[in-house]
């Protein structure tokens, strides 16, 4: 069978066993693609594991009447998969509060619930457990990588928390002038990037909150922000220099 | 559009390590973002190797900035012959390139693909 014939009975029988044989074939362009990427601090393991879940999502949306070669229309979903991953990670960094105190709430409910029920429980049952979206739960889940200031630093699991042994705060002097800096270098930028500052950093909404609240499309905040935060690097090191 | 730097260098697998480092450098004292570098590393490494697959052997990588924010990169072949066609890999490399960059602009007007043009915009 080729390419348009595979294609066209999948989407008029929606036959798993043909996804599956149709995901098989093409696995080569996500193991090819994830490889471009490979050198940009993230495993090529998970750079072929994002790239391999966003070719089976683009097998279903595939539309071979459309006249494409399936390796033309898959390539930018990929990659696009790959920048979202990356950009996902990146956000860890500047992990919102909100998203880790879900997280130590929903460690301290798989616990109990495991302890009564004697199994793990599922995301919608920790989402009705704390009274949040089981997408909340996911993208909580999700937001990995990041260790928890109680966490004990000995092998026993008593004594020091991690938040114990972190460093005190710096200079006090340091953090005012810093702060001058910024509060100096956030006054080169417009009354939306100000705005857009205030949604991300502030208040800590996502992007897609911030698009809501701006008028604009995320894909626009995506950029606006970083556009933003190089401004105001920029400005902030000009500052240091002078 | 201003010439800003250019670099020319042996089609051979062993130089990319070279050309990423010096397309990171510029991308960065161009101003543009991590991503937008890190993504402009890969255009241009990608461009060299389809002219590598073409059977060229030697290219010049020209980055200029244009005026309107954002770097254009030329990679154009100079040394040898262009006689290989591309496979199917190359074609998911091209497909590559349209995805990364803002645009893309490709020179077949010898009998082939002989230079590549990218272009990323002031958001990169």
């Amino acid at each position: 069978m080729n390419e348009e014939e595979l294609f066209r009975k999948y989407r008029e029988t929606h036959d798993v066993a043909l996804r599956n044989q149709i995901v098989e074939k093409y696995l080569y362009i996500a193991a090819v693609l994830a490889k471009k990427f490979v050198g940009r601090g993230v495993e090529y393991d998970d750079l072929y594991q994002v790239a391999s879940l966003a070719l089976i999502k683009g097998v279903d949306r595939f539309d071979e009447r459309k006249g494409l070669r399936f390796s033309t229309f898959i390539t930018p979903t990929i990659t696009g998969e790959i920048k979202n991953y990356f950009r996902d990670r990146s956000r860890l960094v500047h992990l919102p509060r909100k998203v880790s105190e879900l997280r130590v709430s929903i460690k301290h409910a798989s616990e109990a619930f495991f302890a009564e029920q004697g199994r793990k429980p599922t995301a919608k049952e920790l989402a009705q457990q704390l009274g949040v979206s089981e997408e909340e739960v996911l993208r909580a889940t999700d937001a990995g990588g990041v260790v928890s200031l109680d966490v004990s630093v000995d092998r026993e699991g008593e004594g020091m928390s991690l938040h114990d042994v972190l460093p005190a705060d710096g200079d006090i002097f340091e953090k005012v002038e810093d702060r001058d800096a910024l509060e100096a270098a956030l006054r080169t930028l417009t009354r939306q990037e100000r705005e857009l500052i205030k949604c991300r950093f502030g208040q800590e909404l996502s992007q897609m909150e911030t698009a809501k609240k701006l008028g604009v499309s995320q894909m626009n905040v995506s950029r606006m922000e970083r556009r933003v935060l190089q401004k105001l690097r920029e400005t902030m090191k000009k500052a240091m220099v002078e | 559009m201003k010439e800003y730097f250019v670099l020319r260098t042996p089609l051979k697998r062993e130089m990319m390590t070279a050309v990423r480092l010096a397309t990171g450098g510029v991308c960065s004292s161009a101003g543009m973002s991590y991503d937008g570098g890190e993504d402009c590393k890969v255009c241009v490494t990608e461009s060299l190797l389809l002219l590598m697959h073409r059977g060229f052997e030697a290219a010049s990588v020209r980055f200029y900035t244009c005026e309107e924010g954002g770097i254009r990169v030329c990679v154009t072949a100079d040394a040898g012959e262009g006689t290989q066609s591309l496979s199917e890999e190359d074609e998911i490399a091209l497909a590559l390139l349209n995805a990364l960059a803002t645009d893309v602009s490709l020179d077949t007007s010898e009998g082939g693909l002989s230079s590549i043009a990218v272009v990323f915009g002031p958001q990169a």
